[in-house]
């Protein structure tokens, strides 16, 4: 089947995702919970895209290419939502992220300012009671891709999502930290994440943090 | 959740092992607490890893609030708030010392708030225990330590031949084996054009032929009676009063699109249907209405009741089949959809409760009769339900096109004590504010779609004309915010967030309610947070300077 992406056709096959047929053509939509080595999540609502004849955005991670689909990464629709999504997740969290991080770049990419919406953020809470992994619960945006690392890519279903609504968040075990679970200290989990929540602790001493 | 999860999942439900949620709900039921002993007994019984079991714990409320040796839930719904505004909450809290999610220190007494207990036809509800007390002097009574039963009114069918309200009597089944082939039951229901009647209103025929097409080893039926809608308590009424026509209804399906096992999720909130709907079940069991063989065609199908745990968003369809899973209760990205890969990865029809039980008339009758229930109307018939503000609350069987005032004034009797109304809340929480104003559109989908309601799920609440509109809204983005499943980032930062805009003293500005609204309506994953906006938005419309708006 073909689709057209901003101008341009693409065959792609009935299996292929919307955000892969606009990768496969060199494009970029930014995403947050996306990692190719785990199964779409659509939890961040940041890869959302235009499509001629849809009634709103769609989010390109999770919805299979049809043929004939005429895709706009650049509607003004989905620009403006995705922003407001960014500024949200912003306003959320106690300080902005470390400009490293994948959060910082696409807020950036997006030119993200102050976010028009304030509010209760994510209380300050530190574990670093594992040798070689430290988690900042306050920097945890709920994208999942640890809890995915872990259980889709290691196997070792140590994480899990915790809370709901405004208090979800990420737990090793039973909440213990990372050395009274099944955690394997592969690390997958801190390789994922996209705002330095989980992190390894030779980087932690290197930055600030405390 | 992942999708090894629901793998494992799987394979521990072919070996009958209880899910995660049912054990973390026995040990809470049996100790009032959930330890971390807990969680890992219920890990080794559930075959869930320890942190997925601890994330199912950290989710539902019923796992939440620790419970004394009396546990009182003080009802926090939009039907219970129509009635005292949240004056009942304070003066059990006040009355108790305790804070709600509060336990008394020496663990004889709890306080925690639930929504709803579907007593919204005599707010304000309060359960002790398992008791249900509702209606004026509630709160006294159950200070006092006399806490009674209240009543629950009859429902009543304007048909002169119900078709709801009937008690089921297998008659549908029994003419689908004899004279349909799985086929033809399954156009005829196609051809009726019977809409889903949780709120969504989505054709059943297509997702059952959805769900017979796709290719699976098993297929499972799964009855949505997670009516978590704020002042709606039809699936109660129908669970509990018709639990015959909900089977069959549930077999129906089963034997249209080739299932043998169908489950139903009951509420938590509504103590007396899951055994209700179990003694049904025997006793369908025992004149081989369900089993093996049914009535000699040697079609099989049985059942199996589950109860929830406290959730709303558990209504919307994958959330529900996460919950029955007994995993957390959130939402996944469609597709793939539940008749692609639902139940244990497996091929599933996800009806609510009303629908289902529209489909034995229509296996009995024909899809032309059924058509022909609501003359001008979409086909069928519907329950709805009225709150504690009208003279006469109770279930009611309508005909669609009927208009609102007569549904409001004829049928309900209008408001007591010489009120009147400023506002009606229909088809639940994510339903839109119809002003007294335009009470003259008629009760259907296309109609109140176009007035920014919709038909939902039938619950009717109306406000008086003393209602505080910002405190309405504070009131409706309160739950939001807490029922809010966490999954996608717009409805889980943005609904605590416009619930913050309407809880500050300070004037609300369109400039940043607007694009907050839109974001919601447009990038949040499911219906509630792309809902939540549709009341806000009716009272923008319509009571703009009660709102305080900018």
């Amino acid at each position: 089947m073909q689709v057209t992406i901003d101008g341009n056709s693409v065959e792609v096959s009935s299996e292929t995702t919307v955000l892969e047929a606009i990768r496969s053509l060199g494009g970029d939509v930014p995403t947050l919970c996306f990692d190719q080595r785990q199964a779409p999540f659509g939890a961040c609502r940041v890869c959302l895209v235009g499509v001629e004849g849809a009634p709103g955005p769609i989010p390109a991670c999770t919805t299979p290419c049809r043929d004939g689909m005429t895709i706009d990464t650049e509607d003004a629709t989905a620009r403006r939502v995705v922003k407001a999504v960014v500024e949200l997740v912003l306003s959320e969290l106690p300080d902005p992220p470390a400009e490293h991080t994948e959060l910082a770049v696409v807020a950036r990419g997006l030119g993200v300012g102050e976010p028009r919406w304030t509010g209760r953020r994510h209380e300050v809470r530190h574990d670093q009671r594992h040798p070689y992994l430290a988690f900042q619960h306050e920097l945890c945006i709920s994208c999942g891709r640890c809890v995915r690392a872990c259980d889709e890519v290691q196997g070792a279903f140590a994480l899990t999502a915790t809370g709901r609504g405004f208090d979800a968040n990420v737990a090793a075990g039973l909440d213990a930290g990372f050395r009274n679970s099944t955690c394997v200290s592969c690390g997958a989990c801190a390789d994922t994440c996209p705002t330095d929540a989980i992190i390894e602790i030779t980087l932690l001493q290197m930055s600030d943090v405390p | 959740m992942s999708r090894n999860l629901v793998e494992l999942v799987r394979r521990q439900h072919t070996v009958q092992a209880p899910t995660a949620l049912q054990v973390l709900k026995a040990a809470m039921d049996a100790r009032g607490e959930i330890t971390d002993e807990d969680r890992r007994l219920a890990a080794e019984a559930s075959g869930l890893p320890e942190a997925a079991v601890y994330g199912v714990s950290t989710f539902y409320d019923d796992l939440r609030a620790p419970r004394g040796r009396r546990h009182i839930r003080v009802c926090t719904g939009t039907a219970c708030w129509a009635a005292t505004a949240d004056a009942h909450v304070d003066s059990v809290r006040d009355g108790l010392g305790l804070t709600l999610g509060e336990r008394s220190e020496d663990g004889s007494v709890s306080l925690a708030e639930t929504v709803c207990l579907g007593f919204c036809h005599s707010s304000p509800a309060i359960r002790d225990g398992d008791r249900i007390d509702a209606g004026p002097g509630a709160v006294e009574r159950l200070l006092g330590g006399t806490t009674a039963d209240a009543a629950e009114p009859e429902w009543i069918s304007v048909l002169e031949e119900p078709v709801l309200t009937r008690p089921g009597d297998w008659s549908g089944l029994a003419r689908a084996l004899a004279e349909l082939e799985p086929e033809q039951l399954l156009a005829e229901v196609k051809d009726a054009n019977a809409r889903g009647r949780g709120g969504a209103g989505f054709p059943a025929g297509q997702k059952w032929e959805f769900t017979r097409a796709s290719p699976g080893e098993q297929k499972f039926i799964v009855a949505n009676g997670d009516e978590g809608d704020p002042g709606s308590y039809i699936d109660k009424y129908l669970i509990e009063r018709n639990p015959m026509l909900l089977l069959e209804g549930m077999a129906l399906a089963g034997y249209a699109v080739g299932a043998e096992h169908g489950f139903v999720l009951v509420r938590s909130e509504y103590p007396h249907s899951k055994p209700i709907l179990e003694a049904a079940a025997a006793q369908a069991r025992e004149l081989g209405w369900l089993g093996e063989d049914i009535a000699g065609s040697g079609f099989d199908f049985d059942v199996t009741v589950l109860e929830g745990g406290g959730s709303y968003v558990v209504g919307e369809e994958t959330a529900l089949l996460a919950c029955v899973e007994g995993l957390r209760g959130t939402v996944s990205a469609r597709p793939p959809f539940p008749a692609q890969k639902g139940l244990f990865g497996m091929p599933t029809v996800v009806n609510n409760t009303e629908t289902l039980i529209n489909v034995p008339f229509i296996a009995r009758n024909g899809a032309p009769a059924y058509r022909d229930l609501s003359p001008g109307g979409s086909p069928g018939t519907k329950l709805i339900c009225f709150n504690e503000r009208f003279a006469r609350p109770g279930v009611y069987e309508v005909r669609f096109g009927t208009s609102m005032r007569e549904l409001c004034e004829d049928l309900a009797g209008g408001l007591i004590d010489g009120h009147e109304i400023k506002a009606l809340q229909i088809g639940g929480p994510l339903g839109g504010i119809l002003p007294a104003s335009r009470l003259d559109v008629g009760f259907d989908f296309d109609a109140l779609k176009a007035e920014g309601c919709m038909v939902g799920h039938g619950g009717i609440v109306a406000f008086d004309e003393r209602t505080d509109i910002r405190a309405l809204a504070r009131h409706l983005l309160r739950f939001g915010a807490h029922e809010s499943c966490g999954k996608c980032f717009p409805c889980r930062i943005g609904l605590t967030r416009a619930y913050e805009m309407f809880g500050a003293e300070q004037p609300v500005e369109r400039a940043r309610l607007e694009p907050l609204l839109e974001t919601l309506e447009l990038a949040s994953l499911c219906a509630h947070g792309s809902g939540m906006p549709a009341p806000i938005r009716s009272l923008v419309a319509h009571f703009p300077d009660e709102l305080g708006l900018i």
